[in-house]
């Protein structure tokens, strides 16, 4: 088939040099790309995703949970043929994004560590912030690493390096892997040994930023945050060779940040036990600067990589952390070109998120065409991702019912503090976007005890992995409390509105739509009458028919 | 090595021990719940007991003292069971069971933090998403259906770990708080065991359908895990018994002894790898009192422990390991405390595969620094593996990927095996 692949090529390159055409989006460079990735693409690339399964995932991606039935069913009657590019563009601006982009970036910079000197709520705030005022990434970076701790403006973005102490080898580890793409953890004793491209100075360059730093603890206001000494230097030795080597700054082989002539007076102030050291030269100051410089590529391909195993369930670069030359990308043109054009949109984490999710790639179904193992990793088909505990939180409340009636009652509660007797009008009139905003704050302070018990159960200590299914998560799933409490049959409650439904093929559409956000088909209309009707105490039979279908794989995947 | 397409996905708990010996591979839903249980242990089945001494016992106190030196500390050194071996006084019962264990004296790790030292005794590496010990051991040596979790952690605290790196999740620690039973382990109020049956069932008809033409790996992990949920709700009367007083007189009433006679049950009972952490030996101030208290916990209840373990002929087939994610610093700081040490401190060895009554190894006079067979992780963890049959230097049984067990650079501590 080479003249075919022949007449493709210049097709597609007549298309390119047409001067009239429109400048290629992103989205579809993507999807050509990865067309020509392999030359039995075509042949094995599965169907275009259906209405449903596209919708149950973008809305998984996209806000962090799945979409309640009203949203499936106006989404399956609308006929536009851009519905799919309109919800997308609504979804990214909805508070849910923003909140879900939250618990992204907390998972990726903080990896679950428990809380030290920043509270969990102030470093929360601080990227859901951001991420609602779509703060581009290199904003984000700046932020976090040139953050002390002691001005109150900025300490929450300080907890990246405050809960890591400020100790060398924590924080030169976590901005290696978070921001760089590389954990460097091996070059700590020596160049790494079985990869040529992480060698120790690498590691050095790294903590000679901090090593004159360290963690300062007011004995008056008792607060920790970041001071820094005029002097020290960073030596190393190999311990294979007993090398010894001394390093200023410096970002991978990037130009060092050699310091200037000391001065007579070297600081702003001194350290003392009642004052944090402010250094007239610092070399922590450089930090931001050099990782997000324009010659530090690391920087733009490791979120490029990040965003794209986001969206698509694996990373160009897997593991995440482990850039370097004998591990090479599986599409390195498209991972360079991504990364370029995110550059050239100064990192603006939306624009990325919106392209990656119109792209045919993206929008694929999880049902393979083809069993051959060779093009497995190549996206011919959706990958299958577990959903995050939160996720997999928020999705189980929206299911059950809990998330309606508990938004109800905020509405409620708004109501009644701006309204009082609800006949006067409010002062301060909220317009529509801050209200929604406000309500979604609201419902997530509500149910924040809820979503923990499910960190605690589904979330993992060591960072993005595999899957992570076990036992104690099965048995939670399967027998919790928690999840009975939601069975119980309440208000207007998915229990309560199925068991007020006496037709069986009814009832097992509404079941489905409300936990599976599609509609069953006959065979599975039928399995759920025949279940219905093999047990006595009705009730209880679709209290167990809840549990099956939120323990199932279709419900614990995005697929 | 191949997978059965043919058979139920959900039953798809194939491990390479299976290949060896040829179990069957058929099977139908009949065996996601069975029962009745099969005898618990299989005969010769490989097993692994590990004691972790959380935070990092220190060598100087426990099975490398230097008495009488300028860093030595305060505690003597007592013989043992085996001519010629000392070790601290703290240890008088395991000093009588000496001649079970060997101890390894000159551990080199090049790290003194407690995640990178506790990952590196566990996973034979100092980097990479490598499964810990207990998973591999689980993976391999695992019965076709086993009783009960292949990998299980009884601690007081702690999240979970992520043991598994690239093998499939059934193979992951499972966590116990002490002898409390698992959280959620009965049903909901008004759910008999037929309508659980029924659940199970309907689920696994749900996930058989939605798995066709989709990457299975996930799906079937996911169904393993509902099968071990299963197991352990059929096997509720083993965490809800009462422990035998007999048991506690000998062991000991507080929590390590009481986790110690759990850990002892769950062997019996065919778990593959059993791990009894005892926490609290990070010691930075006040080294002295605490060793004296925590080693005075340890000491007997792990010394009843091991010779039950002999005297129900359990060795034999048990690798037992008793270690820490480092030593503590010779030097004794202005606390009295002595802080983290990776790089020339100990651990101990016994049952299964090893030779015991014997000392590998040699710190220098003062402890500041291995003299002699310098050891990392590395070497242990393929010393362990050995012991208990599993070859470290064949790859990993993961489709489509190539991933020693086993650092190739790396041998096994050929001294330590018998």
């Amino acid at each position: 088939m080479t003249w075919l692949r022949i007449l493709i090529g210049s097709l597609l390159l007549a298309l390119l040099s047409d001067a009239t055409a429109p400048a290629t989006e992103l989205h579809e460079t993507i999807d050509q790309q990865i067309r020509q990735s392999h030359p039995q693409f075509l042949a094995h690339q599965a169907a275009l995703s259906t209405d449903t399964e596209f919708l149950r995932r973008i809305y998984l991606d996209l806000t962090g949970r799945i979409p309640t039935p009203r949203e499936t069913l106006r989404f399956m009657q609308q006929g536009d043929t851009n519905k799919r590019v309109q919800l997308i563009d609504h979804l990214v601006k909805q508070p849910e994004h923003a909140r879900h982009l939250q618990h992204f970036f907390d998972v990726m910079l903080m990896e679950r560590l428990p809380k030290k000197h920043v509270t969990l709520e102030q470093w929360q705030t601080y990227l859901y912030d951001s991420c609602r005022d779509n703060v581009s990434w290199e904003q984000m970076t700046w932020d976090i690493l040139s953050a002390d701790g002691a001005q109150p403006a900025t300490r929450s973005a300080a907890r990246f390096l405050l809960d890591r102490e400020v100790k060398p080898e924590l924080v030169t580890r976590a901005i290696g892997r978070v921001f760089l793409g590389r954990d460097l953890q091996c070059a700590q004793c020596h160049d790494h040994p079985a990869i040529d491209d992480y060698p120790q100075r690498h590691y050095y360059g790294l903590v000679s930023f901090f090593s004159r730093a360290y963690l300062f603890n007011d004995p008056k206001s008792k607060q920790t945050s970041i001071g820094e000494k005029a002097e020290g230097t960073t030596k190393f030795t190999s311990v294979f060779t007993n090398e010894e080597a001394t390093t200023f700054p410096r970002v991978l082989d990037l130009p060092v940040f050699t310091d200037p002539m000391p001065d007579k007076e070297p600081y702003v102030t001194k350290p003392d036990k009642n004052a944090r050291g402010v250094p007239k030269y610092s070399r922590l100051e450089h930090l931001p600067g050099a990782i997000t410089h324009a010659d530090n590529r690391a920087f733009r391909l490791n979120i490029a990589n990040r965003l794209w195993h986001f969206m698509m369930g694996r990373g160009f670069v897997e593991p995440l952390d482990m850039f370097h030359a004998d591990n090479p990308p599986s599409h390195p043109v498209l991972l360079q070109l991504i990364a370029d054009d995110l550059h050239e949109h100064q990192y603006d984490v939306r624009y990325l998120l919106r392209q990656l999710a119109r792209t045919k790639v993206y929008q694929r179904s999880s049902i393979l065409k083809t069993d051959d193992e060779s093009i497995k990793l190549r996206y011919t088909a959706a990958h299958i991702k577990p959903l995050t505990a939160e996720q997999l939180a928020w999705s189980t409340m929206l299911a059950t019912g809990l998330v309606d009636t508990t938004r109800q009652a905020t509405i409620q509660a708004f109501l009644a503090t701006k309204l009082g007797d609800g006949k006067t009008m409010p002062t301060a009139p909220m317009d529509w976007e801050s209200l929604q905003l406000h309500l979604e704050t609201e419902l997530n302070k509500a149910l924040q005890s809820q979503v923990t018990q499910f960190t605690t159960a589904f979330a993992r200590t060591d960072g993005p992995g595999e899957f992570n299914a076990t036992a104690n998560q099965a048995l939670f799933l399967a027998n919790s409390p928690l999840i009975s409490t939601w069975l119980r049959p309440s208000g207007n409650n998915l229990v309560s509105r199925l068991v007020a439904q006496p037709d069986s093929a009814k009832l097992a559409a509404e079941l489905y739509l409300s936990v599976l956000s599609r509609l069953p088909d006959a065979t599975e209309t039928a399995r759920i009458a025949k279940f219905v009707d093999a047990f006595p105490e009705r009730t209880t039979t679709i209290q167990e028919l809840v549990r099956v279908l939120l323990c199932s794989a279709e419900f614990r995947f995005n697929h | 090595m191949k997978r059965n397409l043919g058979c139920n996905p959900l039953d798809h708990v194939l491990s390479r021990r299976n290949f060896i010996v040829g179990a069957g591979t058929a099977a139908g839903f009949g065996g996601l719940l069975p029962r009745t249980w099969a005898k618990d242990a299989e005969r010769n089945q490989k097993q692994i007991l590990q004691v972790y001494l959380q935070g990092g016992v220190s060598q100087l106190e426990s099975w490398d003292p230097k008495p009488g030196t300028e860093l030595g500390g305060p505690f003597r050194a007592i013989p043992t069971s085996v001519p010629g071996i000392h070790i601290s006084e703290l240890l008088p019962h395991t000093a009588k069971m000496m001649h079970l264990l060997s101890i390894v004296r000159s551990i080199n790790l090049k790290t003194d933090d407690h995640t990178q030292g506790r990952l590196f005794m566990e996973k034979g590496r100092n980097v990479g998403a490598y499964p810990y010990v207990g998973s591999v051991a689980a993976k391999y040596l695992d019965s076709r259906d086993p009783a009960l979790p292949g990998y299980i952690h009884i601690s007081t605290r702690g999240l979970n770990d992520d043991t598994t790196g690239f093998l499939e999740p059934q193979y992951g620690q499972f966590k116990l708080e002490g002898v409390k039973a698992p959280k959620n382990l009965d049903l909901p109020k008004d759910i008999s065991r037929k309508r659980y049956l029924a659940r199970t069932d309907f689920r696994a008809q749900l996930d058989q359908q939605f798995a066709s033409r989709r990457r299975k790996s996930f799906i079937d992990a996911l169904g393993s895990s509902f099968n071990q949920a299963s197991k352990l709700m059929e096997r509720k009367g083993l965490f809800e018994a009462q422990q035998d007083p007999k048991d506690l007189e000998r062991y000991g009433t507080h929590d390590f002894a009481r986790n110690c006679i759990l850990g002892r049950t769950l062997l019996e009972r065919g778990a593959t790898c059993v791990k009894v952490t005892h926490h609290g030996y990070d010691s930075h101030a006040e080294n002295f009192n605490f060793h004296l208290e925590q080693l005075g916990e340890f000491d007997k209840t792990f010394a009843t422990l091991l010779g039950d373990l002999e005297d129900r002929g359990m060795l034999e087939n048990t690798l037992v390991m008793i270690y820490s994610e480092f030593g503590r610093t010779p030097k004794i700081n202005h606390r009295y405390g002595r802080d983290h040490w990776g790089s020339a401190w100990s651990i101990a060895l016994g049952g299964c595969g090893i030779q015991t009554g014997g000392v590998v190894g040699k710190t220098n006079d003062k402890g500041t620094e291995v003299s002699d067979r310098e050891v990392h992780g590395g070497h242990l963890f393929q010393t362990y593996l050995k012991a208990i049959g599993i070859d470290p230097s064949q790859n990993h049984d993961i489709p489509g990927r190539v991933i020693p067990i086993g650092d190739p650079a790396v041998e096994p501590v050929q001294e330590l095996l018998a």
